[in-house]
Order: C-alpha cells, then structure tokens, then sequence
C-alpha cells in the first residue's frame, strides 16, 4: 500500500486530474456520437414522411378522401380517376390469409422442434427454416408463377369450387374461372415467406420457458400438448406476438414476389381466386412509366401504406399493454 | 434456521420425533442404478419409503438425491440420454416400466421443487388445473376443491379474497405453498420435495415445514434438503447419500445422534460437504 500510494504521490494530483480530463472527452465524444446516431433515425424517418407527403399532395388536393374508398384506377382517363379501394383491401386480405395459415404452420414447427422433435432431427428442420428466410423474394416469385400458379388453377381452385358450391359465403370466396394469378397465389407465397419469422422467434421464446416450470406441469401429469397449450405458450405469449406482428409488417410490403403473381388488377372480386393487387405492387408495377398526377397517386398509395403499417404495430403494442396489465393485475 | 449454521454441531432432534414404528413400505427401490449418458450417478440403492413417513435424503451436492427424487416420478425421461435400471416400485407398480403410463404417475406421485414454480395463470387456475386433467368436475365441487387444496398448502386465508390474481403476483413463500396445494390439489399417493426451503426465508421455511408435518398424515413424503436441522426437524427417516451411494438409512434420531458410519458422522457435524 505504502509503495503505490508514493507513486502517486510523485506524480503529482494535477497529472491525475490531466489523466481523467482526457477519459471525460472521451465520454463527451462517445455520448454524442451515440446520440447523432439515434437522432438521425429520428431525421431519416421524419424525411421519408415529409418526402412522401410532399409527392403525395397533388393528389391529395385532387382526390381528397375519396381516394380512399374509389375502386376506380384510371390512369390513362383524362383527367385521371384514381381510387386506393383495390390495392387496400388486396393488401389487408393477402396479409390476412398468409397469417392465418403462418401463424399455425409456424407455431407448429417451433413447438416440434423445442417440445417434441429427436435430437439428430432438430438441426436439419431448423436449418431448413432458416434457408426459406434466406431465399430471396423473386425466387418465391417465380415458383409461385411457374409452380404454384398452375397447381392452384388446375387442381386445388377446381376442388374448392366443387366442395364450395352453391354454398351461400363460402361458394362467392372460392368461385370464379381458374387463374395463375391471384389473391390466393399471392397469400400462399407470402405465407411460406413469412414463416420463418414466426417460427425462429417462437423457437426462441420457447427456449426461455424454466425447464422447471415445464418440469412441474409434467409432475401434476400433463401431457405434452397440455404443457405447450397452458404453459409454455401463455408464458411466452408476448414474444410470440411480436413475431407475429414482426411477420405481419414483412407480408403488408413484401412486393417483388407479390407483384410476380398477384395479377395486378384493380378490381375488387369476392373470390380469392381472383387477381388483385397490393398497394406495394400497383407502385412496384407502375411507378416507372408514370407522371404527374399518376405519379403522385402512387406515392399517396406509399403514403397509405406507411400509415397502415404503423396503425399495424401500434394495435400490437397496444394488445400488448393490455396483455401485460392483465397479466400483472 | 439458516444454513449457515449447520456446520457448528450436529442438529439436536425435534423432541416430538421418537422413532415411529415402522410403516409398510409405499415406495422401494432395489439395486437401483442411475446414468446420466456415461455418468454413472447412482449406485445400487436399496430403500424403502414407508408409507404417510417423512423420510428425509441429505449429502453434499452432487451426491445424486435429487436425481434420486427424479426417478421416483420418471422426470428423469423428459431428457434423452439419461436411463435407470434395477428395480423401483410404488405399492406393486413397477416404475421403470417403460410401458407404464407416466401422466398417470405423476399423479400418484406429485413434486414439489426448489424455486417456486406457478403457472402463468391465476391462484384459481393454477388449482383447478391440475384437478382439470383427470376429473370433470361442476363449477361448485371445482371451488370447493380449490378451497380444500389451498386450505391444505395453508394458504388459503392469504389468497381467499384474490382467488382470480396472477399465481405470479404471490410472494416466494406463498408460490410455494401455492404449488404445494397444487401438488395436493391431484390427490397424489406420494409427494416428493426437490429443497423446497432453499430460496424461502426463514417465516416462510417454518410454514412449508408444518406443512409438510400435517401432510405426512395422509401422504408419503420425501424431501431432499441441504438444510441438517429441517432433516432433523421433519423427517422420521433420513438416508445420507455420498458420491451416489446410499451410506446410511435409519431413523432421524438415529442418524443425528449416533451414526453408524464415520462418513455421516463427518457430514452432519459439518467435517466436509
């Protein structure tokens, strides 16, 4: 002790006090380079909205919120009729069917593969999903249009309008002449694209349950469906949400394979046989050859989306916070 | 009460715990060995557990009693790789049978663990739910149950007036407890108590150990503790166990006052371990 302490004595205090000056610049620069780089998120995002707006008034002032509830797309027409009807409700129900069965499929597989799955057949499924998030989106494209498309008009619309017919909702969703491109198609694909989201954050939560916890729902007797249903997955649900809400936002703008099969039309079908379109693909598919007030209506349609999409996320932190108090209370 | 005092002396004997005369056997195990893959963690044990007794398994860590606690309700068979052989029956029930039906075991032979382990649900829920599994029971006998099994962990005046708040919302002692109403709630034949004091404090320790006192009434009881003085305190019966055998087993009094073998005579007057 005696030996250190006239080190530092011969030092002197001034050259310590030097010493740490140099460590609190540091810190000065560390905190603002920390800081510039979250504010710039806040500026990156703030552009892309002022930006969008900007492109996006023209037909604003033309349209008003009758864009909104329009089917008509017109653009060639003059003036040009522009209406979002078509590409929203494509969106919302493209989404909506790819979650319904990613959701199960996804759950099902993370279940298998941390529940009930051999050892030596754990890394190859695992491995598997983690290669369909690899695959990038116009290889899903293709094999919808080539593979998928076919199979669907040839095959599976044929049986469903057979078991469906006459049918009085059911009959109207299925029915329709056989088309490669369509809703469905579109939902399928995303669906598959999605799935990996699902499954690897679900895989992920599943692993932080307690071993002990699962271990005493064993020991009162559950059996293995009885553990996941009424412990693993009410422990883990809020995780699971986010995947889900996480894979939501993936299939509301996915657009390169959509716009691959989804058959660009704008008119609005009651069958999901039908073509449609997404907001993403009416922009992907026509923002090259546009101008004007075109233009500025696809950008409106990019407006739409964002907004969308937003609304999405905030329902799911809103559900979660419910969640939560309930949980807590 | 705590832990820390263990290695001064050896414990004194609850005076209430003269030797019982003894029980017919509920659980016994003969030649019964224990792999963790290669590992082998348990050697040869031959006991019994009389039945509505207390029998108490103390060592130092790693000596296998929880393992050994494992295998009498085949927890054991959640992980691959981890086996047991020779012989292990509950009343003429073979154990190890792997044809036997293990929802229906542990039933028989419910557990109790080392951190409190509530399901994510409410006090109501997490009672109800193990009854659930084997009974179709009215909303009204479900209650009455429920109340029943709460009254049973002692735990019941507590949570009376919040019978719908999360399990989670509990303190550690009453989690516990809660989990072992849970555990009675089944109507089990055999309970069996993985250290269910080590992560309480000592109020909560003393509730868990009356308890566990009255349950002996009408259960087989088991319990693996680290704690000499509970051993002595709750236990008719305590085995000490040493690098996976089975040193000695006799009763409580016996094994805290005159030893037959100098390496429990060591271990209880805190030598090693």
């Amino acid at each position: 002790m005696a030996v250190q302490s006239d080190v530092i004595d011969d030092a002197g205090p001034y050259d310590r006090a030097k010493a740490l000056g140099a460590f609190k610049l540091g810190d000065v620069t560390f905190y603002w380079i920390t800081r510039l780089s979250a504010i710039s998120v806040l500026l990156i995002l703030g552009g892309i909205i002022l930006s969008l707006v900007v492109g996006a008034f023209p037909a604003m002032k033309e349209y008003g919120l009758s864009f909104l509830w329009t089917q008509r797309w017109a653009p060639s027409a003059d003036p040009p009729v522009l209406g979002a009807l078509g590409p929203i409700y494509g969106t919302l129900i493209t989404s909506f069917i790819a979650m319904l069965i990613a959701i199960p499929v996804g759950l099902g597989i993370a279940i298998f593969l941390t529940e009930l799955c051999p050892q030596w057949l754990r890394r190859p499924i695992g491995m598997a999903v983690e290669l369909l998030a690899g695959i990038p989106s116009i290889i899903y494209g293709m094999w919808g249009f080539f593979v998928l498309g076919p199979f669907l008009a040839n095959t599976f619309q044929p049986f469903m309008i057979k078991v469906f017919d006459g049918v009085p909702v059911l009959g109207a969703i299925f029915a329709g002449p056989p088309s490669y491109l369509s809703l469905f198609n579109a939902a399928l694909i995303l669906a598959i694209m999605v799935l990996p989201f699902i499954t690897s954050i679900s895989v992920d939560v599943f692993k932080t349950v307690p071993p002990v916890l699962k271990e005493a729902a064993y020991g009162v007797g559950c059996t293995t469906w009885e553990v996941v249903r009424s412990v693993v997955i009410p422990y883990t649900r809020v995780g699971i949400i986010g995947g889900v809400m996480l894979a939501l936002g993936r299939a509301l703008g996915e657009t390169m394979a959509v716009t691959f099969i989804i058959g660009n039309s704008f008119r609005i079908s009651s069958s999901i046989f039908a073509p449609g379109t997404t907001i993403s693909a009416a922009i992907a598919s026509e923002f090259a050859e546009s101008d004007g007030l075109h233009q500025s209506g696809l950008i409106l349609l990019g407006l739409l989306l964002f907004v969308l999409t937003f609304f999405v996320l905030a329902a799911a932190r809103l559900m979660l916070m419910r969640l939560e108090t309930k949980a807590g209370k | 009460m705590s832990e820390m005092s263990v290695s001064v002396s050896a414990p004194t004997v609850h005076p209430g715990s003269q030797p019982l005369p003894e029980a017919p056997a509920k659980v016994t195990a003969r030649n019964l060995n224990f792999y963790y893959g290669e590992h082998h963690a348990l050697k040869n044990i031959n006991l019994a557990l009389g039945t509505n007794r207390v029998t108490a398994f103390i060592g130092p860590s790693g000596c296998g009693k929880s393992t050994l606690l494992r295998i009498f309700n085949r927890m054991y068979d959640l992980y691959p790789g981890q086996r047991a052989t020779g012989q292990l029956l509950l009343d003429h029930t073979n154990i190890l049978d792997p044809k036997l039906d293990l929802n229906l075991l542990r039933a028989r032979v419910g557990m109790v663990f080392q951190k409190p382990t509530p399901f994510p649900m409410t006090i109501y829920e997490n009672i109800a739910f193990g009854i659930r599994l084997y009974e179709k029971i009215s909303k009204s006998e479900m209650d009455d149950r429920v109340e029943k099994a709460l009254r049973g962990g002692a735990l019941w005046n507590e949570v009376k007036d919040k019978l719908n708040a999360s399990g989670l919302s509990l303190s550690g002692g009453q989690q516990q407890r809660l989990c072992i109403a849970r555990t009675v709630a089944v109507r089990p034949e055999v309970i069996l108590f993985d250290e269910p004091c080590s992560a309480l404090d000592p109020i909560s320790t003393a509730k868990v150990e009356e308890l566990i006192q009255e349950l002996s009434e009408n259960y087989t009881i088991a319990i693996v503790t680290h704690n000499m003085q509970q051993a002595a305190r709750v236990s008719d019966k305590t085995a000490f166990m040493y690098l996976g055998e089975l040193i000695e087993f006799d009763d409580t009094s016996k094994i805290f006052t005159s030893p037959s073998d100098r390496r429990t005579q060591d271990y209880i007057t805190g030598r090693f371990g």
